[in-house]
């Protein structure tokens, strides 16, 4: 992953240039979903690009993230390779997941990626053992766990915190709260007013940022970062945002108006930091086009090489799944081979 | 005739990263809902009054409504909630002209947003923020009574309020001028973006001007009062220039003062240059780069411009809680007998 120092200009044009990535590929995944190109299920990230982006500006290369099922912003935002990601996306050999895990699995732990998941909350128990990992063996790494609004009411989130905060494990722990846990309001899941209010039953500090101005989230998840690195603990950090999308493509959406969407969108992360970075001279509107031009081509061609790209081959159904050999599945695999495979 | 007064809880008043960067105490929305109770039955020492309260969309304003003693008419300002601090000049906006006193729960932020537009009338606010300046730490119930007395009109506003002091801003760059209005502080910082909001270091201070200054206050009113205390209804204000780097930039040498400019952070700070300024009087910072903040929070980004800072006397009404009830009983309006 090439880090970014988002207090440099150079910095702020990658920023950007990230969350322009990010909502070219999940629009193109939208579309690719609609019409019907894409096998499984996509949760989009459009609306929360300054979240993922700014905390991952603020970590270092080796550190570890742990995400959700909305996890696409979350890996072109750790340096991911689209290319590879739409490949996953449309189920190929050379997708991150070999074709296997699809838009909910995405993982790369080279990139300090331990993986989107599927299920709700399972982020931070994973950031909680990587924290815990880089604790006994000495090492200067932090693991930082995305989870959403709804995931604060599991309980392994709340295990994952409070043994976090008792060893003084180097974690950040970063709730996305989108207003909506599926359909429903934040506002009707949760008894406190504010999810970051929940780290005072942990001792440790929870604070709110804006999460639709990358510069806040960047800032907030730095010193948390610099807590962490310290010795002192986690941090608790919940990112007010938004996403403009449907919890999942299809979504009809019937627990929200127009006029609700609008109120966000109208302060959109990536038209705002746009708007400061031209102010300041940091990039023009020309420069900034020609920059959207380029990613969207970028994520044509990725679409292009993903779907020319293979399938896995059937007699490797069953590879890359488990740690240790499965007798069964050794057997079905050599059946498979000799059997010359499936005709696809 | 019914007393009609306003409510302002902001949710997200004392809830941010200076909570990990300094001492700041947390103000959570549990004890903002039991403070605004509070007040609630505190307007009841009245009779006959109608409370409007400012909606939001975290659901503590519904909460603070349900929990309303029934003798009092409550309900909500129709606006439109946007999470953010229009909500607060939306809902001053509307008691400027429905309302007779306002209660305002949140910091300093707060309180600015609700002067931008509350005009005249009488506001009473309680300290929910984060090292706050004009907002006090006082008794929701206690605050409550004295709303209702002012609102009422059993204290005259005119006997039990000061006129706070605001702090007026023009950046210039180039062909346009963006005005900004502070309420007790206004700094120039060295810093690149808004980010958090906060002030997280103190040597990112370029200076500012302060419509009140004290060494009781924390933040950019505590350094200015080092020097000189400057009451908040005080015509004019304190400018202030830091020496940063060891230069003084200035043709005396920097006077060197203690200040508490966050919470848990007793800082010392070379102070070039102060100036006791009158209404209306300029005092002007070149920025390459910085940030404007506004009442302890970062707020504007200017890149090559002129900031001109300059105290003007319109600020809020303030209530003074205290004299106000003393007022009352002076009167004999707690005797029953």
């Amino acid at each position: 992953m090439v880090v970014l120092d988002i207090e440099t200009e150079d910095g702020q044009r990658e920023a950007l240039r990230r969350m322009l990535t990010i909502r070219a590929f999940d629009t193109k995944a939208a579309d690719l979903f609609s019409d019907g190109e894409l096998p499984g299920f996509v949760h989009l990230y459009v609306g929360e690009e300054a979240v993922g982006v700014g905390a991952c500006s603020a970590l270092e290369s080796d550190d570890y993230i742990t995400s959700t099922h909305r996890g696409h912003g979350h890996c072109i935002a750790k340096g991911l390779d689209p290319d590879l990601m739409m490949a996953e996306l449309f189920g190929k050999a050379n997708g991150y997941c070999n074709g296997k895990g699809g838009s909910m699995h995405i993982a790369d732990v080279d990139a300090g990626m331990l993986g989107a998941n599927g299920i709700v909350g399972a982020g931070p128990p994973l950031a909680t053992g990587a924290a815990l990992t880089s604790h006994l063996k000495g090492e200067d790494t932090v693991a930082l766990a995305f989870f959403g609004d709804g995931a604060v009411a599991q309980g392994q989130v709340h295990e994952a915190i409070n043994l976090a905060a008792t060893w003084d494990l180097p974690a950040v722990f970063l709730v996305e709260n989108n207003q909506y846990g599926e359909a429903t309001p934040v506002e009707k899941q949760h008894n406190v007013q504010n999810l970051s209010e929940t780290a005072e039953a942990y001792n440790i500090p929870g604070f709110t940022v804006d999460g639709m101005d990358i510069t806040a989230v960047y800032e907030a998840v730095k010193e948390a970062r610099k807590r962490a690195a310290d010795g002192e603990g986690p941090t608790f950090i919940e990112a007010e945002t938004y996403r403009y999308h449907g919890h999942f493509e299809g979504d009809q959406q019937p627990y929200r108006t127009e006029e609700d969407v609008a109120i966000w969108k109208d302060r959109d992360a990536i038209e705002s930091f746009k708007r400061r970075l031209v102010d300041a001279g940091t990039i023009t509107g020309a420069e900034f086009d020609e920059m959207k031009a380029e990613i969207d081509q970028q994520i044509e061609d990725a679409v292009g090489k993903a779907k020319d790209a293979a399938y896995p081959d059937p007699s490797e159904a069953y590879e890359d799944m488990f740690n240790a050999a499965v007798p069964e599945i050794s057997d079905f695999s050599s059946g498979m081979r000799a059997d010359g495979g499936e005709d696809r | 005739m019914t007393t009609a007064i306003g409510l302002v809880v902001n949710p997200a008043a004392g809830r941010d990263i200076r909570r990990l960067t300094g001492g700041a105490s947390v103000s959570n929305n549990y004890a903002k809902r039991r403070t605004a109770g509070c007040v609630l039955a505190g307007l009841t020492l009245v009779d006959d009054v109608d409370v409007l309260v400012m909606p939001d969309s975290t659901g503590l304003a519904d909460r603070i409504v349900d929990d309303a003693p029934d003798d009092l008419g409550v309900e909500f300002v129709d606006m439109t909630v946007t999470a953010s601090g229009r909500d607060s000049r939306a809902a001053a906006a509307h008691f400027a002209d429905h309302a007779d006193a306002v209660v305002v729960l949140g910091g300093d932020g707060t309180t600015r947003d609700v002067a931008q537009t509350i005009g005249d009338v009488p506001v009473v606010s309680i300290s929910t923020g984060t090292n706050n300046v004009v907002p006090t730490p006082v008794d929701g119930t206690v605050a409550g009574a004295a709303a209702g007395l002012v609102g009422s009109g059993a204290v005259p506003a005119a006997e039990a309020t000061t006129r706070h002091g605001t702090v007026e801003v023009d950046v210039v760059r180039s062909e346009e001028t963006t005005v900004i209005r502070g309420l007790a502080t206004v700094g120039v910082l060295d810093r690149p973006f808004v980010g958090t909001r906060a002030i997280l270091d103190p040597s990112d201070i370029v200076g500012g001007v302060v419509s009140r200054s004290s060494p009781a206050e924390i933040g950019l009113s505590g350094i200015a009062g080092g020097l000189v205390t400057h009451r908040p209804d005080d015509p004019g204000g304190v400018g202030f220039r830091l020496s940063r780097d060891g230069e003084s930039g200035a043709t005396a040498p920097a006077t060197r003062v203690k200040a508490i400019t966050v919470p848990g952070n007793l800082s010392t700070v070379d102070v070039a240059e102060h100036r006791v300024l009158d209404d209306g009087e300029d005092y002007a910072f070149e920025v390459d780069r910085g940030v404007i903040s506004v009442d302890g929070e970062r707020e504007h980004e200017v890149r090559d411009g002129t900031v001109r800072l300059r105290p003007v006397s319109d600020g809020p009404r303030l209530v003074d809680v205290e004299s106000v009830l003393e007022r009352a009983a002076d009167e004999g309006r707690f005797r029953l007998g």
